[in-house]
């Protein structure tokens, strides 16, 4: 017959035990709810390219991404694209940053002006732009209280809202489609687009039509719309990477700092036991082993805690804030869970001191 | 401390005695505060250098912008303005100078990574340039720029290195110091050379307009936003105040939700550490009744600790937090830590507050107690 003494101690103090699980679930929780929050910027920031249609980006030589980024390429350009073998169609876009207004409430938008009017994005509700007409994310467009029909200031214009398109918008602002005419000449803009997208022919891969822009016309990036929104997806990893690794010093600090107390202090208050049972004859490394398994236990479950908490939360907080989506990627609860395995050790550190010094004759004093 | 004073006259340091007992966890609680107040300080000091660092730019130009009707802020719109509005604005009454700048955000690769800066074009000579130079000198021709050294020193660039951007090759010639802002640090060149990358010939994105001496800035303004057709005329102060709403406001969440985070860990450690060791010495504080000691000095006990780990805690993480943020302008200058007084108010309340909360739990185990258990087994 065996006794379970890991887990009998460890649930002896069932508050204390629950204190240190919610502390490590805490500090575990720090690390995946932010890059929960950097993976969903990440998915929302390439939303456009993803659903854009093209299979090859075209932009200003050196350029290949959109966020917080400045194109500008000659409008014949389109046409030299439009006339290469394999080429469907090049699609001129032009794209800035704007702010969208309706009474006092605005909101950041990357505004494209596009022939199409934004297709082939799904519309959500309404029609396309016409000339003098804005097509809004629908968060946007409920932020605002801007329905279709209402009319919203744009670059000191007058615009009126002909529909709404969905799952556009990020933590810090959104996309909006109007007429190219119509924001070049708000841009002042004459015969310049900021990218082209182009459709490839049925036959002829992506990559390899990419390659042929590329050669064929001068000052000029063509990349495929993969490796586009590769890149984009960089940008927000490559501008978050100092915070993201500050949060997970901090994660592991507490953590380590919470796993090591709860199971110290567990430690200290079974110290009696723990010499009772080597004078019985327990070997040294058993009791070792009893102590790292009940600070593996308290951290596997705050791990466990913590990822539930994370789900939790990207289920809920889009319903709350639309514009805060979650991403929950397979990697960044790898890298937990190896933070966790981290704190673990560390915090094992404690009581294993304290164990390996306890006399088995000290039970007998006193 | 509190102390319990026995019948007999001398006094005797409980509280103290017993934190002190156990060495190696009195540390580990300590630090563990500490490092939980830390870190809600350095989360609210870099909010708080985020909004400094947004309006860097600026905070160092003329009290009034004018820019594309519409505009409210310098940095998340687009603004284009004809050049030949230079004159019309210069010639309105209370402008001492207008000039016209141009600004755009500039996707930079460098070393395989992203690097993003605020690209301003000015005209060489006139205001809108680097306000502080390292070394070198301001961009005079063509394809010249002025880096961030800050932003230089991490990729190893120096006078005379070149940086490809948007399919031209941009040659540094000089340095600026205190150009560092959030996320994107500055660079400079020749408005000329601005307007040719973004392909904009005659255009501006801003003007710069200094009153005359004595003119308010805000009677200056709304004496544009009269006179010139399709600007919008704005202080300094209300540009700055709206691109930090806008830059600052969408990272409030995330940062608060940390702070509150943070805050909850340090309650959880001071609670856990206070309650551990009241539920060790359940036997003595039994003791201790049994001889007539009150309910009410048994709490005080409880409580003493919880605030004792609780201050000790929040000074040495408010020393960490100031030491931290040294240490990160040392070696990340582009993060700016700005730890307000304020914080560190709120902080130190906030401490007593968590003590008291923390000391709950352990204060029901001893209302609890019985004072028969100390003769029992």
């Amino acid at each position: 017959m065996s006794v379970p003494l890991a887990r009998r101690q460890l649930l002896f103090r069932k508050s204390r035990a629950l204190a240190g699980l919610a502390g490590i679930a805490a500090a575990l929780l720090l690390v995946l709810a932010l890059k929960a929050i950097f993976a969903g910027m990440e998915g929302r920031l390439t939303a456009y390219i993803d659903r854009s249609g093209a299979d090859v980006i075209v932009a200003q030589r050196g350029v290949d991404t959109m966020h917080m980024t400045q194109s500008a390429l000659p409008a014949r350009t389109a046409w030299a694209i439009a006339s290469l073998p394999g080429v469907a169609e090049a699609k001129p876009i032009l794209y800035v940053p704007a702010m969208v207004e309706h009474g006092a409430e605005r909101g950041v938008v990357y505004l494209i002006g596009d022939d199409s009017g934004g297709a082939p994005l799904p519309l959500a509700t309404g029609r396309r732009p016409g000339s003098g007409e804005i097509l809004l994310d629908r968060v946007v467009a409920q932020r605002l209280g801007a329905e279709p029909g209402t009319t919203v200031r744009l670059l000191g214009t007058s615009f009126r809202v002909s529909g709404e398109v969905s799952g556009l918008t990020l933590i810090t602002n959104s996309f909006a489609f109007v007429r190219r005419q119509d924001l070049a000449r708000l841009l002042r803009s004459r015969d310049v687009v900021s990218y082209i997208l182009v459709r490839a022919r049925p036959g002829i891969s992506a990559g390899k039509l990419a390659a042929r822009i590329d050669t064929s016309v001068p000052g000029v990036t063509a990349s495929t719309r993969q490796a586009f929104a590769r890149s984009e997806r960089r940008v927000v990893g490559d501008m978050t990477t100092d915070i993201v690794r500050a949060m997970i010093l901090v994660g592991l600090v507490i953590g380590v700092a919470v796993a090591g107390l709860v199971s110290y202090s567990a430690t200290l208050s079974q110290l009696r036991d723990y010499a009772v049972l080597l004078a019985l004859g327990l070997r040294a490394h058993r009791a070792l082993t009893i102590a790292v398994a009940q600070v593996g236990a308290t951290v596997a479950a705050g791990f466990l805690l913590a990822l539930a908490l994370v789900w939790a939360l990207a289920a809920i907080l889009p319903s709350l804030t639309p514009t805060l989506v979650l991403t929950i990627r397979a990697a960044d609860v790898a890298q937990a869970l190896g933070l966790a395995a981290g704190v673990a050790l560390v915090a094992a550190a404690f009581p294993v001191l304290r164990v390996a010094g306890v006399d088995p004759a000290s039970v007998f004093r006193r | 401390m509190r102390a319990i004073t026995p019948s007999s006259g001398g006094s005797v340091p409980v509280a103290r005695r017993q934190l002190a007992a156990e060495p190696a966890k009195l540390i580990v609680t300590l630090v563990a505060v500490a490092a939980a107040v830390a870190l809600v300080l350095l989360l609210s000091g870099l909010r708080r250098g985020m909004g400094e660092q947004v309006t860097l730019y600026i905070d160092h130009q003329a009290p009034v912008l004018v820019g594309q009707r519409g505009a409210h802020d310098f940095l998340s719109q687009t603004s284009v303005l004809p050049e030949a509005l230079t004159g019309e604005i210069a010639r309105v009454p209370g402008v001492a100078e207008a000039t016209p700048i141009s600004q755009q955000y500039a996707m930079l690769q460098l070393h395989g990574r992203r690097v993003l800066t605020l690209l301003i074009g000015y005209t060489p000579g006139k205001p809108g340039g680097p306000w502080r130079l390292t070394s070198g000198t301001a961009p005079r021709a063509s394809g010249e720029l002025v880096l961030d050294r800050v932003l230089a020193s991490e990729h190893g660039l120096r006078i005379g290195s070149t940086v490809e951007y948007r399919g031209a090759r941009l040659r540094v010639v000089g340095l600026s110091s205190g150009t560092s802002g959030f996320m994107t640090p500055l660079a400079f060149t020749t408005r000329t050379t601005a307007n040719a990358l973004s392909r904009q010939p005659g255009m501006v994105n801003f003007f710069l307009v200094r009153p005359q001496l004595g003119v308010p800035p805000a009677t200056v303004a709304a004496r544009i936003n009269r006179s010139v057709m399709g600007v919008s005329a704005l202080r300094r102060t209300e540009v700055a105040a709206n691109d930090r709403r806008l830059f600052i406001d969408p990272f409030s969440g995330p940062l608060l939700a940390m702070v509150a985070i943070a805050f909850a860990v340090a309650i959880l450690v001071i609670g856990l550490a206070v309650y551990s060791s009241t539920a060790e010495r359940s036997r003595e504080y039994a003791t201790l009744k049994a001889l007539g000691l009150r309910q009410r000095a048994l709490l005080r006990l409880v409580g003493a600790q919880a605030v004792g780990l609780a201050l000790t805690g929040t000074a040495l993480g408010i020393a960490l937090a100031f030491g931290a943020a040294g240490s990160i302008s040392a070696f990340a200058p582009k993060y700016l830590i700005a730890i307000g007084t304020g914080s560190v108010v709120a902080v130190a309340v906030s401490a007593l507050v968590m003590a008291l909360i923390a000391a709950l739990v352990p204060a029901r185990l001893l209302a609890r107690l019985d004072p028969a258990s100390a003769f029992r087994r």
